[in-house]
């Protein structure tokens, strides 16, 4: 058993990443509730994997990766958003997926330690970020949770009511698209920091714990980014004490409190 | 007259699908949409509401800023969702501000409209456990809260029992007295006989490339057809 002191030495030796899980965390639950209710998830599944390709590109070429991760992200946003309009969503999404997998590892194949780090980015086994990246990725991704959140009504409503959003007056593709670029967002400073299956757990598990909770989107919201954090903490000593890897052990114990979490909701009705 | 339409012609792109040679709305009156899936009647409201530039002919309206309300089906609002009776109603006040948000004042008129509707208590329920009934009135509530001069009715009696969706129609009834202009889409005929002063019937021509032609009739013309009609079946 470690003790509080270790804990405490380790805990600021791992700040920059513990500090950028923990805005992932917060931004990406606080998103994921509209993911879920939106029924988007399959947009937040393919996204990362399109970051993966712009960051193989970036290994390739020898470049840093976040600019071409951002490029393929934008490309992928506009993609979608044009698909959305013409009702074509349900075949791109999961083209998106199959392609960013595949393309993202054939542009690397044969390059020797790029495989591992690009694997790294899938699977996050790796957690280790700099200062630098942390003072970076944390604001962004606590203003886009913010943003998200504060216009709660408005998603609330394009996805309630698109005709009277209309009648309005509202462009709703443009507010779609702004959705869709917050989303983005998050997923591509949340992937390139800490990798993707660290920014997906906590984009679906503490939304999907929580809602059956909810009565409002405000509470949902807040209990998201409050679960979101507990499951950091938990995944965080699972990690330490058992010596497992940080992300899997995040999505290992969000997974089996949203499965606990959903059956006492429905033991209380 | 709040708008006039004039041989006018709408569609998306270069495709015509409604073509209407006259129709006035006028303050406390109904307009009934009546007709097959498929005819035109969302385009024709869309057209109603200056969301579509007409191809051809001319849409005049009293001022450019008439206030337009929707109200949409109940049953197209997802349940998965989690708001109160409150959130519900909110949605069309919402919908009028830049980001969405509602201050004081503006959450004053949605719970003062919902207590002229009778719906005040339900505004902390969960909107998902209400009847069809309570939820649409929370919606027409909410919808009303905008005080629009023209108010579009997507089939708001689809789905309803027979006790509300009386007491719905009456509350339309009410509201056309006190000089609400209501555009009712629906495929109930004794609905639209109960409050429609006019219909505008679609009628789908048999060449799918031509816009379908609607004709304006009196809700006394559409009883006649109504009794002929089940007389000869």
């Amino acid at each position: 058993m470690t003790s509080p002191h270790e804990y405490l030495e380790l805990t600021s030796l791992l700040a920059p990443s513990l500090i950028t899980a923990a805005a992932t965390g917060v931004a990406a639950s606080v998103i994921g509730v509209f993911v879920l209710l939106r029924r988007e998830a399959l947009v937040a599944l393919a996204m990362p994997h399109t970051v993966a390709v712009g960051a193989a590109i970036g290994l390739r070429m020898g470049w840093p990766g976040l600019p071409p991760a951002l490029g393929a992200v934008l490309i992928a946003v506009l993609l979608l958003a044009r698909a959305k309009r013409r009702g074509t969503g349900h075949w791109l999404l999961p083209a998106l997926y199959v392609a960013g997998l595949s393309l993202s590892f054939l542009i690397i194949a044969n390059s020797g330690q790029h495989v591992a780090e690009l694997q790294a980015l899938f699977t996050g086994i790796d957690v280790a970020v700099s200062p630098a990246q942390a003072w970076l990725a944390a604001p962004v991704l606590l203003a886009a949770a913010l943003a998200c959140a504060v216009l709660w009504r408005r998603w609330l409503l394009l996805s309630q009511a698109p005709a009277m959003a209309e009648v309005a007056g509202l462009r709703t593709g443009r507010w779609e698209l702004g959705f869709l670029c917050l989303l983005a967002l998050v997923l591509l400073v949340g992937t390139n920091a800490l990798g993707a299956l660290m920014v997906i757990a906590m984009l679906f598990l503490p939304a999907a714990a929580v809602l059956p909770w909810a009565r409002r989107v405000p509470t949902a919201l807040a209990g998201a980014a409050g679960l979101s954090l507990l499951f950091l903490l938990g995944g965080l000593v699972l990690s330490v004490e058992w010596n497992l890897p940080l992300s899997q052990s995040v999505g290992g114990v969000g997974f089996v409190a949203m499965i606990v979490l959903h059956l006492a909701a429905r033991v209380c009705g | 007259m709040l708008i006039e339409l004039d041989g006018a012609l709408f569609g998306y792109g270069p495709r015509a699908v409604v073509r209407i040679h006259r129709l006035a709305l006028a303050a406390g009156r109904c307009l009934g949409v009546f007709g097959p899936n498929g005819a035109g009647k969302s385009t024709l409201v869309r057209g109603l509401a200056g969301l579509l530039p007409p191809m051809e002919g001319a849409v005049r309206r009293q001022r450019q800023d008439l206030r337009f309300g929707y109200l949409p089906q109940h049953r197209a609002i997802d349940p998965h969702w989690p708001m109160t009776g409150f959130d519900a109603a909110s949605l069309a006040v919402s919908a009028a501000r830049p980001l969405g948000w509602i201050g004081s004042e503006a959450a004053g008129r949605v719970r003062e409209s919902m207590r002229l509707m009778g719906v005040e208590p339900l505004a902390s329920h969960p909107f998902a456990k209400l009847s069809g009934g309570q939820q649409q009135r929370l919606l027409l509530a909410g919808a009303l809260a905008t005080a629009p001069e023209i108010l579009i009715l997507d089939e708001p009696t689809e789905g309803l029992d027979v006790r509300s969706r009386q007491a719905l129609l009456d509350l339309l009834h009410a509201q056309n007295r006190r000089g609400l202009c209501t555009v009712m889409i629906s495929h109930a005929v004794e609905d639209l006989l109960y409050v429609a002063d006019d219909i505008a019937w679609l009628h789908p021509c048999e060449d799918t490339r031509q816009p379908t032609e609607v004709e304006i009739i009196s809700s006394d013309a559409l009883r006649e057809r109504v009794t002929k009609a089940r007389r000869a079946s």
